[in-house]
């Protein structure tokens, strides 16, 4: 069973801000079709269409700049009150499988992939084999188990992502494997994410409002330098 | 990309509209009017309510449509200026703002009322003056810096605020005296539909959903059935209010209470009920005058991006993205309006009144924007939910006409004060707004009758000394094609760059020599009394970037300049015109002006889809010297006799020139017959100052299919060539 490269990432870019992040990372996913977002947040009290008189011709120019250089295949420019509704609703029209938040990374080689257990871990396992086929990166499973428990069942799940990987056509030889035993996963993710290039991260819980990036979720994304892969959990 | 780029996120759904709609309306109106209502109209204030949410559902229903059709900030406003132009527009917009300033101080004072009655050492005018003033700046305050999450807040004070009113009615109908209500209209009719006039500034607020259109999901559903029911149910729970008020109270001493919700809640809801009416009442009050606040500075900034009074105001702040100088600017006119509260002592019914006169002369000239925009059907109107044939035109007649009963019946000073209102915003468009403005209305194309949509000629400048010849021609299509619609020409100049980025500075010189060429067109133009447009492009392939503009205009035809050469590089005219010759869904002609006058044009017909598309060009051009055309049929002399040739070559002209919908006496008829026909053309043709010759159909792949006549005449023909192909 071969992943077919139909992995689609969707970018939000905040196009109010003058300062626009880089998104070298994006030169070194390899063959990935690539949705641009640019949000611009507006204030509950503001409103969105004059927001939009107001700083439209600035926030796509923002945009087309961010573009420029990248080979994205789809430019969108919302104003909105609402980050999250707007990133989910255009994940869904475009059917994203995956967003990424920016960050400094000038080259991509290797990959974190921390896995919470059976949580969304189909959904995340073909985005990093589509990332792998993709591109040319090694990728580390990453598992951080609790204190005091039995360290076999964290072995077990990382030891069936490896095969299931491989089962995609994946190389053997690019992927490892990383038992954590810190304690607090948060930390751990976060500490070693400095030593990667890139972090997938799967969903947390879709019942949730802020399902794409959900408080713990958005602690470990803003403790990050590098940028992360959120794997998003919707049919 | 245009200030138009980006789109809206549609956060509101049907329950946020409901919630925005009727949270707005549902304000200190129905805590503080009902005693001045009872007063005048008594048990029968309730059918003023009635009446009111009437006129206000019929201004629901005509800007709901015009919300779907046109969604854009500025609310009632934006729809009178456009449909009425500037002067209409500047006695809406000040109508409009004067009007939500005085509401919101007619709250804010109220708010004052309700907290400081109750309390017998705090009264007085002073302090309740002093209390609205504080609460003013307070909204001000989040107005101008913004809030975050405040929209949770607001859904639960408004949840809370209405569940205590419901709670108020449904237990107060058991404390009904039926005797309180005999007689029910002691003042009659008279006192009743002046009621109405005080009474109507309680359902301002349902326009907030037609502002937030662009907002709203699934929008030609959630804005209309979200604006009448909203008008509907606050219409029933006021009806009802009103009932209870004056059935549990007599309306003699209601009429002497500033807090009568207050008082008529004491009798059978004790002390408790008093403080959750108080507190609604003051939840109800900040947030309409919020609302209030926040519509006016939009009414004033939409008039700032229109020119209707200084672009100043329409900024917004660079860091909390609100129209913070509009905002400023409502608050200190809304200050003074609550600090006379401190000498006059009817202030509140005053407000009150001034604010309904205001909204009803708004809301009637919005029912005849309606009705001008439905005639007119200007360009991008396209109303997602339109009233059903039964309800228009009843609705805007019906509207008109009941705003006017309404404003007729109200009192003196507060027809004056409108009146003044309504004066200073003609003498405002006179001083300040007749000539800054360009936008006209839609008035004149709504009276004629005639569609606005426009007859679109485009063409692309480049080279200045074509550019002037080319702008008469496209002139004289447009002009010969009025009957289509209103003669338009956009002359646009595309600037070729590799790769185009907003950040890659254009060459200095290639941007000066666009705009000269584009200037240049304008002062052509001008000299020509027709509407040009002009539109600078840059983009990497100039022949795509020409057929995008020609999409975004719906262009009905389009006239490029041409060197008369062939054969270029594998291509046949050169790459971008091939590509327009190819692919554009109009009109397209290819003229090479080697002469300066159009003088008389001849056409050369065949049968065929593109001779009635020639044979009409070429009136057209003749249009731009006043000659008369000659359609020319060239027939080889082979088969049969000359003069039945003769008589077929006619029949081929005549055919065209009916499918081209020509007059008889608007073209000469010239048949030749020849051996040779291509050599027959071009002496035929030489006489004559402009050829029109037809370029056979659309193509099929990627060749220009292009006949040896055609050739010939490019060739050989020493006046203006024009190569036309119909759409």
């Amino acid at each position: 069973m071969t992943r077919l490269g139909d992995l689609t990432i969707l970018v939000p870019v905040d196009v109010s801000e003058a300062e626009l992040p880089p998104l070298d990372v994006l030169d070194h996913l390899g063959a990935v079709e690539v949705v641009l977002l640019g949000y611009f947040p507006v204030p509950d009290q503001a409103e969105p269409a004059l927001v939009r008189d107001q700083h439209g011709s600035t926030a796509a120019e923002r945009l087309d700049a961010v573009a420029a250089g990248h080979a994205t295949h789809d430019e969108v420019l919302v104003f909105t009150h609402d980050r999250e509704a707007t990133i989910d609703r255009i994940a869904d029209e475009y059917d994203c499988n995956a967003v990424l938040t920016a960050g400094r990374a000038t080259t991509v080689d290797r990959i974190l992939v921390p896995l919470r257990g059976d949580v969304n871990l189909d959904r995340i396992l073909g985005v990093v084999a589509d990332l792998l086929l993709a591109g040319d990166e090694t990728a580390t499973l990453f598992n951080s188990v609790p204190e005091d428990t039995d360290p076999s069942q964290g072995e077990l799940l990382l030891m069936g992502a490896v095969d299931r990987l491989v089962e995609y056509g994946v190389d053997r030889d690019r992927i490892d494997w990383r038992l954590g035993e810190g304690g607090d996963p948060q930390t751990d993710i976060v500490e070693l994410g400095r030593e990667y290039d890139l972090v997938v991260l799967g969903e947390t819980d879709p019942s949730l409002r802020e399902r794409i990036i959900g408080d713990v979720l958005s602690g470990i994304v803003d403790a990050l330098d590098g940028p992360a892969l959120i794997v998003r959990d919707v049919e | 990309m245009s200030a138009d780029g980006g789109e809206l996120e549609r956060t509101l759904g049907f329950v946020e509209a409901m919630t925005l709609g009727g949270g707005t309306m549902i304000g200190a109106g129905i805590f503080i009017l009902p005693g001045i209502a009872a007063e005048s109209a008594g048990p029968a204030s309730a059918i003023s309510y009635a009446i009111a949410g009437f006129v206000a559902l019929l201004a629901a229903l005509s800007l709901s449509e015009l919300a779907t059709g046109m969604p854009i900030a500025g609310g009632s406003y934006h729809y009178v200026n456009r449909a009425l132009g500037g002067l209409f527009g500047a006695v809406v917009g000040w109508g409009m703002w004067t009007g939500l300033m005085f509401a919101s101080a007619f709250y804010m004072i109220g708010f004052g009322q309700y907290l400081v009655e109750p309390i017998p050492f705090l009264d007085g005018r002073g302090f309740v003056v002093g209390l609205g003033l504080v609460g003013l700046v307070l909204l001000l305050g989040v107005n101008y810096y913004g809030t975050e999450e405040s929209s949770a807040f607001q859904n639960v004070t408004i949840g809370t605020e209405t569940a205590i009113i419901l709670v108020f009615v449904a237990v107060g109908l058991f404390f009904i005296d039926t005797g309180n209500l005999e007689p029910f209209a002691p003042f009659g009719a008279g006192g009743i539909v002046a009621t109405t006039g005080i009474v109507f500034i309680s359902f301002l607020g349902f326009e907030i959903i037609a502002t937030v259109a662009g907002e709203i999901k699934n929008p030609s559903r959630i804005i209309p059935l979200s604006m009448i029911l909203s008008v509907v149910l606050v219409t029933i729970l006021y009806v009802l209010v009103m009932l209870v008020s004056t059935g549990v109270i007599p309306f003699e001493s209601l009429g002497d209470s500033p807090i009568p919700v207050s008082d008529v809640a004491i009798v059978y809801l004790g002390p408790a009920g008093v403080v959750a009416i108080v507190f609604a009442a003051i939840i109800a009050a900040i947030s309409s005058s919020n609302s209030s606040i926040l519509a006016a500075s939009r009414v004033i900034y939409a008039m700032g991006r229109d020119g209707v009074v200084t672009d100043w105001f329409n900024v917004s702040h660079p860091r909390y993205y609100t129209p913070h100088r509009a905002i400023a600017a409502t608050g200190g006119v809304t200050a003074l309006l609550i600090l006379v509260g401190l000498e006059v002592e009817t202030i509140i019914a005053l407000l009150a009144e001034a604010a309904s006169f205001s909204f009803l002369v708004a809301y009637s000239l919005v029912h005849v924007s309606l009705v001008v925009f439905r005639r007119a059907d200007p360009d991008g109107y396209d109303p997602s939910f339109a009233l059903p044939r039964p309800l228009y035109p009843a609705v805007p007649i019906l509207g008109v006409v009941l705003s006017l009963v309404v404003v007729s019946q109200m009192a003196t000073v507060v027809v004056v004060i409108g009146s003044a209102i309504v004066g200073f915003g003609v003498l405002w468009y006179a001083a300040y707004t007749r000539g800054r403005v360009v936008s006209e209305g839609l008035l004149r194309e709504a009276i004629r009758g005639e569609p606005t949509e426009p007859f679109r000629v485009v063409v692309p400048v480049a080279n200045p000394a074509t550019q002037h010849g080319l702008l008469r021609l496209a002139a004289a299509s447009a002009t010969a094609n009025a009957d289509r619609g209103t003669p338009e020409l956009v002359a646009v100049n595309v600037t070729p760059v590799a790769h185009p980025s907003p950040l890659q500075n254009l060459e200095a010189d290639r941007a000066d020599h666009q705009r000269d060429l584009l200037e240049n067109a304008h002062d052509i133009a001008a000299g020509m009394n027709v509407t040009l447009r002009t539109r600078a492009v840059v983009a990497p392939d100039v022949g795509e970037a020409l057929l995008e503009v020609l999409e975004e205009e719906a262009a009905d035809e389009v006239i490029l300049g041409w060197d008369g050469t062939l054969e270029h590089d594998g291509h046949v005219f050169g790459s971008a015109v091939d590509t327009v010759v190819r692919e554009a869904r109009c009109d397209v002609s290819l003229v090479d002006l080697r002469d300066e006058t159009v003088g008389t044009p001849v056409a050369l017909v065949a049968p065929g889809p593109n001779g009635p598309v020639v044979a009409h060009q070429a009136v057209e051009f003749a249009a731009v010297d006043g000659t008369v055309p000659t359609l020319l049929n060239v027939q080889s002399s082979g088969a049969g006799s000359d003069s039945d040739a003769e008589t077929r070559g006619r029949a081929v002209v005549t055919d065209a020139a009916e499918a081209a919908g020509l007059d008889p006496d608007e073209y000469d008829t010239q048949v030749v017959v020849a051996d040779d026909v291509g050599q027959a053309v071009v002496e035929a043709t030489g006489e004559y100052d402009t050829v029109c010759v037809g370029l056979s159909g659309r193509p099929e792949g990627s060749r220009i299919p292009f006949g040896t006549v055609t050739e010939r005449v490019v060739g050989d023909v020493l006046g203006n060539v024009a190569l036309i192909r119909g759409s």
